[in-house]
This record gives C-alpha cells, structure tokens and sequence, in this order.
C-alpha cells in the first residue's frame, strides 16, 4: 500500500501552512465562482422539488420558490409505483451488503494473512473484473439468467450485485486487513490461539471500521445500479428506485420536473448522507479503483 | 479446533520469539485455510463473472437472436459475427466516438481536477471547507439523478441553463434549444454532467496528494527566483506524476465505460449520434435482440478494455503497490 499513503489523508493547510497569505484574492474569487457553478445543479434540483407545480415551468426562471412546499414530495411518493419499489430496493440492496462483506472479510483475510500458491492471480483477477465494461457482463448473465427464470426475481438482482460490488469490498477489506500489525497475531498465537481464535478474537475487531466502510461502498453502488436492474425488472412493481425514477412520471400531467427533482432528492439523499460519512475513505481509494460514477 | 500453533523449535532463527519461517506441512494447511476462506467470494466471482465472459465469447460465435430466447434454439455462425461487425459502418462510428469522448471528457476533467486541488491548497479553512462540501455533494449525486436534473436543466423552453445563456445575449435567443436533440449540443451536454461528477474524485485526490507534499523545494525554488508556473512546473508536476498517472488511467476505463448518462440523458440519439460502443453493445443485444451480434461487440469492447486494464495494473504495481 506504499503508494497510498502519500494520498492518504488530506492534512489541514495546504503545502506551506496556511495558504491564506499566499493564494489572495484571486484564489478567493476563483473558488467562489467554482463553488457556484458546481453547487448550482443541486441548488436547481432543490429548488424546483420545493416549488409548487404552477412555479416549476415559468418563462423567467424563479430562483427561490415563493411559498415553497412539499406538494412534489407527496405526489411523488403516493402516485408512483414508489411504494414498491422501495421495498424493492431494500430487500435487494439489504441482501447484497450482507452477503458481499461477509464474503468479503473472509477473502480479504486469505488475501492479506496467508502465503499460498496463485495469491497474487487472484488480486490481478480481482482488479480486471472490477473494469469489466457492463455490458459484457449484461449479455451473458441475462441469457443465463433467463434460462434459470431468475429474472424478474430478488434472487437474480441479489446474485448480479454481489459479484458486482465484490471485487471492490474484497479490495476495500483487504487495505484494512494490511493496516493490522502482523505482530498483533504473532502475539496471539504465541499466546497459544488457534488460526480461527486468531481470526475472530483478534484480526476481525480490528477490521470493524473495515466493514463499515465495505458496507457504504456496497450499499451506494447496489442503490445507484440502473443498468442492470433495468434490464431484468420489466414490470413497474419490480423496478427498484434508480428504474422508478428514470421513468417517473405521474398521472395526468405531462413530464412532471417538479415531480422528478423531488424523486431525485429523495433517492439520492441516503447515498449522499452515507457519501458525506465515509468521504475520507473515498479519497484514499485511489488505488482501490474507488466508487464508480 | 486442532490446529494449536505450538511453534516448532527452529534452527534458522535461532533467539527469535516469533515464528520462523513456516514448515512446509505448516504452509501446506496455510494454504488450505486460504482457500478455503477465499472459497465463497471465489465461487461467486467465477460463477458470476468469469464464466459469463467466456459465455460471452462463446454467444459471439453464434446466431443467438429474438427467436432464441423464446426457443432456447441457436446455430454456430462461426466468426460471421465478427466479420459482420468489421463490415458495419455503424461500429466503426461507435468506436471512433467512444474514444474521441474519452479522451474529451478525461482531458476536460483532469484539467479542471488539477486546478481546482491546487486552488484548495491557496484557500483560507472557510472557502477550502465549503469548496470540499460542494465537491463531495456534486460526486456522491447518483447518476440516474443527475442525468434527471441535467434533462431539466437543458430542458428546451423551461431548462435555465437556456435562459441564462439568452440573458447573457451572446447567442441571441436561446430558450428553445433542444440540446439533446442536436449532435454537438447533445455531446457538449453529457459531456458537461462527466466532468461535473467526475472532478471530485480528481480533485480531492490530488489535493490529498499535494497536501503530503514537502514544503522545502518550493520554498527554496522561489528564493532562487523561480514563478509560480515554473516552479510547480518542475517541483509540483514531478512530485504528482504518479498519481496522475493512475487517476489517468482510471479516468480512462470509466470514461470508456460510461453508460448511464448517456442513455438518459439523449437515449444515444439523436440519430445515434451520441452512440458509443457500450450503447451500441446494449442496443443490439436488448433493444434489437440481435444477441450474437452485441456479444460480438461486446467482446471487442472487452479487449479493449483489457488492454487499459493491463496498463493501468502494470503502473500501479511499478509505483509500489504490493499486490
């Protein structure tokens, strides 16, 4: 991990302490305008999710809602397939968080505490079928999957998630695995423990921030997935949220925006709370092929 | 649990209190409990990835189509796939633009990455902590929504991003433009939501990078004289260049493989002007249902992508890390 390190942790002060004295004003006003251009495609999401529907399409933009309310918010919860296909997306997303890290902590320990013969095969492995194109994966477990009947079903997303989301838990898991001193476990067994005894009692409490962190990455890439729950889910009451919102719309209007930029609020806020948690984590993630937009 | 290490009594090390290097029979369970924890995350990546590619290969080396699915009923059409593809205007343009894109789109936000880490490290705690906040909110957007917001905001006759540019009066009148029905604008608009989600990562990673850097060489490059440019030209870049290199290489694979954005944003149209390989791939293996055909396609895209995948292993294990 030697290379991660230099990109590690983002200390306070930038190179030469406090660059206060030396970036000036410029600096200053080049920040400011980019923060503007980059926050305003959320500021409008806001924006026109809090807008009552007569503000949402007006020839002159408003830029702050004049009496805001929650009206999108309601429609697009209670006239949307939202229901179900929230309770799709758990049940699924739930599943595939398990599974993945449990199986992950078990692989990230072989990887990382055990000399074996095609160790470093597999960490190869693991990286090239992290950069997969999708749709190579998409084709032939679709057709698979169809000849199993497996589509259309939990068990058939749950299983496409897991193997999607695991080569980064494997890889996420195995940094904190090389972050545990060796010695803890010599110690252990100096003591006398047994491999499992040094696995459970010692290694694994080490690795809980670990799991922790798997989890996140886990639960926002299984959350975020559009393409292949598109591809398997055919009826509205199977999509998950990421199909849901992709063709939102509600009945009796034409294309509802403010609809829309309230779905979209409501779908992404868990992700850019869990986002906001484990934001850290993401930026030493460099080598681990980090979260995919 | 039988396997008490009781440490054997070693001759190569003597005086040391920890295990010497292990017996063979030791290395041999070794290796048996390795296996056996890597068993089930194995079983399901082979089961799940490794075996569908080489179905994949396989599918591409038949006729699989619409009726297949229904039947189960295919033939072998030997390489007829591939030399079909070879003869198709269509994938020649999908590739063409796939990597003109990537190369726009990586170059668009490295550019904007690299300066927007070293304006952070010019910044007093208030601006550098709000300028991280917008950054972090901007990359944790899902795509699915924010190709949502991005229709919206280039929505012709209501989208903003319209009626900003009229107000500008630049380009005259704008508020009808339909961007994603335009093959530059459509291109300009997918390709502005890139760069949007991905400076972030580049950023705050190379800000991550340069704030581990020494002080010393610049400070003493600018009692010698040296400006601002040139002295991050031969103090900072250097010390960056690793890293760039891997956010490159990363930048690349993704950018190839992106998607999302584009089906919903302009759905690969208009007139498939938008249509990259993996659209292209998609398209033909599920909106056409020629299987055979987007499995070929998938193939070659694969192979592509294994090259860069080679190159970009290749690189992080020369800058050290230990696989």
């Amino acid at each position: 991990m030697s290379t991660a390190q230099p990109l590690r942790r983002a200390r306070r002060g930038g190179p030469g302490g406090s660059g206060r004295s030396r970036g000036g004003n410029l600096a200053r006003v080049a920040a400011i305008l980019f923060c503007l251009v980059w926050a305003f495609p959320i500021y409008w999401m806001l924006n026109t999710a809090f807008k009552p529907r007569s503000q949402v399409m007006t020839s002159t933009p408003l830029f702050l809602p004049r009496s805001p309310t929650l009206g999108n918010f309601r429609v697009a919860v209670t006239q949307t397939s939202f229901g179900d296909d929230l309770r799709n997306s758990v049940i699924v997303v739930g599943v595939t968080v398990l599974a993945a890290v449990l199986l992950s902590v078990f692989a990230a320990a072989a990887l990382t505490r055990f000399r074996f013969r095609g160790r470093r095969a597999v960490m190869v492995g693991v990286l090239v079928v992290q950069m997969l194109p999708p749709a190579a994966l998409l084709i032939p477990t679709f057709l698979v999957f169809d000849r199993l009947g497996l589509i259309g079903s939990y068990l058939g997303l749950i299983l496409a998630y897991v193997a999607l989301v695991l080569p980064f838990t494997i890889w996420v898991m195995r940094g904190f695995f090389l972050a545990v001193p060796v010695e803890m476990e010599e110690a252990g067994r100096i003591d006398g423990a047994s491999t499992w005894q040094v696995l459970t009692r010692i290694l694994f409490p080490l690795v809980a921030p670990g799991v922790i962190a798997s989890s996140v990455f886990a639960f926002i890439t299984a959350w975020n997935d559009y393409l292949i729950a598109y591809t398997f889910m055919k009826e509205q009451n199977q999509y998950t949220l990421p199909v849901w919102l992709a063709t939102f719309s509600t009945p009796n209007t034409g294309t509802d925006f403010g609809g829309q930029m309230a779905g979209s609020v409501v779908f992404s806020l868990p992700v850019v709370v869990f986002f906001l948690l484990v934001q850290r984590k993401l930026v030493s993630g460099v080598s681990a092929g980090a979260v995919k937009g | 649990m039988t396997d008490t290490l009781a440490k054997p009594v070693s001759t190569d090390s003597p005086g040391s209190v920890l295990p010497a290097a292990p017996s063979r029979r030791r290395r041999g369970r070794e290796a048996r409990t390795a296996w056996w924890l890597l068993s089930p995350a194995g079983l399901v990546m082979l089961v799940f990835t490794v075996a569908p590619i080489g179905y994949l290969l396989f599918t591409s080396f038949t006729d699989y189509d619409q009726r297949s699915l229904f039947t189960g009923f295919y033939r072998m059409a030997g390489a007829r796939q591939y030399s079909d593809l070879l003869a198709d205007p269509g994938f020649w343009h999908a590739l063409i633009r796939s990597v003109l894109f990537t190369a726009a789109m990586v170059a668009g936000s490295m550019l904007v990455g690299i300066g927007v880490a070293q304006l952070l490290t010019r910044l007093g705690r208030v601006l550098r902590t709000t300028t991280t906040v917008v950054l972090v909110l901007a990359w944790a957007m899902p795509t699915v929504a924010s190709s949502l917001v991005w229709s919206w905001l280039f929505q012709p006759g209501y989208g903003v991003v319209n009626w900003l540019l009229t107000q500008t009066h630049l380009f005259g009148d704008l508020t009808q433009t339909d961007w994603a029905n335009d093959p530059t604008l459509a291109y300009l608009e997918i390709w502005l939501l890139i760069v949007w989600q991905a400076v972030p990562f580049i950023a705050l990673t190379l800000y991550a990078a340069l704030s581990q850097m020494p002080t010393e060489p610049l400070e003493a490059a600018r009692i010698d004289g040296a400006g601002e440019l040139r002295a991050w030209w031969s103090i900072t870049l250097p010390y960056l260049r690793p890293s760039l290199k891997l956010i490159t290489l990363m930048s690349v694979i993704w950018d190839f493989n992106v998607f999302n954005q584009i089906w919903l944003v302009s759905g690969g149209g208009p007139n498939g002007a938008t249509t990259t390989l993996g659209v292209y791939a998609f398209q033909t293996a599920f909106v056409t249902f020629r299987v055979g055909q987007g499995a070929a396609l998938a193939v070659v895209t694969t192979v592509i992508l294994l090259g860069l995948t080679a190159t970009y292993i290749r690189s992080l294990l020369r800058s050290g890390e230990d696989l």
